[in-house]
């Protein structure tokens, strides 16, 4: 269905996106996993017809659309990091708005508003206005207003930053539904890898405007089944015993999170008894040496040695 | 586009407080800058002779429009002229006057010639009563009479005018705040108004609109018009509160003084639009509107005469501000009383301003966005 062939997006003497081979296919919901700066927006705005790139193309049907970007702008629906909203309007008149400029009227358009509005849950809130509603209200009208126009393509970059537990769950299971009730296509960006594992069938990671890895996600967790992560806890973790793990040949990657260090090693060596003599020899008291089995974000941390919100 | 101008006006509609607050800001500072219809200089006056009393000075000096010349006793005069509440004072006697000056200012001038004028007349009155021999008051009230329709209906007239590029100029403080502040505040309304597209393109409803059918000219024009309309409307509110409540006359030309700012609402759309291309963020906006507006409102002549300015530099700058023009027009239609052919070079100037300033921002914003 869509296609980006070697896409690059220059700015000044910076790549924001290289090199960037990605395929879509209709009814799939694609991730795009990556750090913030990774180049995730760039990349949407370049697929979306929002931005041309410095070199490469983006074909939708085997056809570019760097020339003719109309195909592709009629079937998508953009849901942008920013709150894309009038927000001195109330949640229906911004959809009557949005509503109007993809060329909706009379019953069809009322229609519509009270679809939506019953789908992200607003029905009761429809005359207030945005700017007093919960970030997680406004995101959700964010997602609505992308809907409008029935797209077969729903493109979302970060749709839940900022939000309450509650409102992100209702977004996933949202964008989960449009997928399976109404077989829409979903590219969602994230660098929540608990996201994009919940949601996407396959998964592109990237990391400072480089595609790193991509596949399905047993795939790409493949990646670590020569390793295992293995998970240190204690209350007082000190410099001596994290420099000691650093300079042990054996582990391939240190991260330290404030009472936890994960560590990765090859599968065939037991690291324990080393450990427990580098907490000794730094006089470390340890809560927990626990394995782990390996998630995206383990391996985001593999190949880029940096944890995903770093 | 429609669609786009119904949800910005029904914004406008909603949040109406900063665009009345330009309003009201304009009107204030015109009204105590210009003193609106106060714009009166009390003249303490002694009467020294009661012979003055029903002449024609003073008729003519209680019938003066910029001065209001008070009547009370000597000591008191002189009390005002000395404790500074009166710069300047006057006494009258039968055939001769005394100007008591406390402060040398350009009102002096201004009194003395008032006065003079009011004497000038009671002599050419004394003077056409002995020649028609009008000895008694109803002998002097029927010269008068007949003088009054004489004047009326005049055997020929003569008109006097003030043309471009002569040293004679009027400037009249009324106008020229009520002018300078209306064309400086609308600045404020027009540059926040068409800073929503660069908001708009930072939160991503000008990508929403991009990718929908609407075309992306419709969507300039419709926030251009939205930009014009608020500015053309708050120029237009000040006038008419100035016209129908104040009772400021334009010199007669009430509807050509709003049809020429036309041309300036738009060329300071033009240059929001320009602005609004260079900035990159609200807060470089905020900081760069303020002083663009006042600086051109000092260099464009909107707080004090261009005529009295003269530093060559500041001449040859204000020749680049939109300001300037817009002074111009307006004080060629209300004070100079000039047809639009006489008054078509500023209007071209700024047209010509608002094209160039359009397109140089348009392509700004596109070259950094989509």
């Amino acid at each position: 269905m869509l296609e980006l062939i070697d896409l690059s997006k220059k700015f000044k003497q910076l790549y924001a996106v290289k090199n960037l081979n990605m395929f879509i296919e209709k009814g799939e919901i694609v991730g795009l996993l990556g750090p913030n700066g990774a180049g995730k927006s760039t990349a949407i705005s370049m697929l979306s017809s929002l931005v041309d790139p410095t070199t490469g193309d983006v074909r939708f049907h085997n056809k570019s659309i760097l020339k003719n970007p109309s195909p592709i702008r009629k079937i998508i629906g953009m849901v942008p990091q920013e709150i894309a909203l009038y927000t001195d309007l109330s949640a229906e008149e911004n959809l009557r708005f949005f509503g109007r400029i993809y060329r909706l009227k009379g019953a069809e358009l009322k229609q519509k508003i009270d679809e939506i509005l019953e789908l992200i849950g607003l029905t009761d809130r429809r005359k207030d206005i945005v700017k007093k509603f919960s970030g997680g209200m406004k995101r959700r009208l964010n997602i609505g207003v992308a809907l409008l126009h029935n797209p077969e393509l729903i493109i979302m970059d970060e749709p839940t930053v900022g939000i309450d537990p509650q409102s992100r769950n209702y977004i996933l299971e949202t964008v989960k539904r449009l997928n399976e009730e109404k077989q829409m296509t979903v590219i969602y960006t994230s660098h929540y890898m608990e996201e994009v594992e919940f949601l996407c069938d396959r998964i592109y990671i990237m990391d400072q405007g480089n595609l790193i890895a991509s596949g399905t996600k047993d795939e790409i967790k493949r990646i670590l089944s020569a390793e295992k992560t293995i998970v240190i806890k204690a209350d007082r973790l000190n410099d001596i015993f994290i420099e000691s793990l650093r300079q042990d040949p054996t582990i391939s990657s240190v991260t330290v999170e404030e009472k936890k260090v994960t560590i990765i090693v090859p599968k065939e060596i037991n690291i324990f008894p080393a450990v427990l003599k580098l907490a000794e020899e730094a006089k470390l008291e340890l809560n927990s040496v626990d394995i782990k089995t390996p998630t995206l974000e383990d391996v985001f941390l593999h190949l880029t040695g940096r944890a995903l919100r770093d | 586009m429609i669609g786009i101008l119904l949800a910005k006006i029904k914004i406008f509609i909603r949040y109406p407080l900063t665009f009345l607050a330009m309003v009201v800001m304009s009107i204030g500072f015109a009204l105590l800058i210009g003193g609106g219809n106060g714009n009166v200089i009390n003249v303490p006056t002694y009467i020294a002779d009661e012979a003055i009393h029903g002449t024609v000075v003073e008729d003519i000096l209680n019938d003066s429009e910029a001065f209001n010349f008070e009547t009370m006793s000597k000591d008191e005069v002189e009390d005002k002229i000395a404790n500074g509440k009166a710069e300047i004072g006057v006494e009258l006697y039968e055939g001769d006057f005394r100007v008591i000056v406390g402060v040398e200012s350009p009102n002096v001038g201004l009194v003395k010639q008032t006065v003079e004028g009011a004497y000038s007349k009671k002599l050419q009155y004394e003077q056409l009563f002995a020649a028609a021999n009008a000895t008694t008051d109803s002998d002097k009230e029927a010269v008068k009479t007949d003088l009054e329709k004489a004047i009326a209906d005049p055997v020929f007239s003569i008109q006097a005018n003030n043309f471009r590029g002569s040293d004679a100029v009027i400037i009249d403080n009324r106008y020229h705040t009520l002018f300078g502040f209306t064309l400086f505040f609308v600045i404020y309304t027009i540059a926040y108004n068409v800073f929503h597209i660069l908001e708009e393109k930072n939160n991503g409803v000008w990508d929403r609109i991009i990718l929908s059918p609407a075309r992306k000219w419709e969507m300039y024009v419709a926030n251009f018009m939205y930009s014009f309309g608020t500015g053309f409307l708050q120029v237009l509110i000040i006038f008419l509160v100035f016209r129908f409540w104040v009772g400021i006359e334009f010199g007669g030309n009430f509807g050509k003084a709003i049809l020429v700012l036309i041309p300036y609402v738009f060329s300071i759309v033009a240059l929001s639009i320009l602005i609004t291309g260079i900035v990159k963020t609200v807060q470089q906006f905020n900081a760069v509107i303020p002083i663009i507006a006042v600086s051109m409102a000092m260099i464009g002549g909107a707080f004090w005469p261009l005529e009295i300015v003269s530093s060559k530099l500041m001449l040859v700058l204000s020749k680049v501000v939109p300001i300037t023009y817009g002074m111009e027009v307006l004080n060629g239609v209300a004070i100079y009383g000039y047809s639009f052919s006489e008054i078509l070079y500023p209007i071209s100037i700024l047209l010509l301003m608002g094209v160039v300033m359009t397109g140089i921002g348009i392509h700004l914003m596109e070259k950094r966005h989509v």
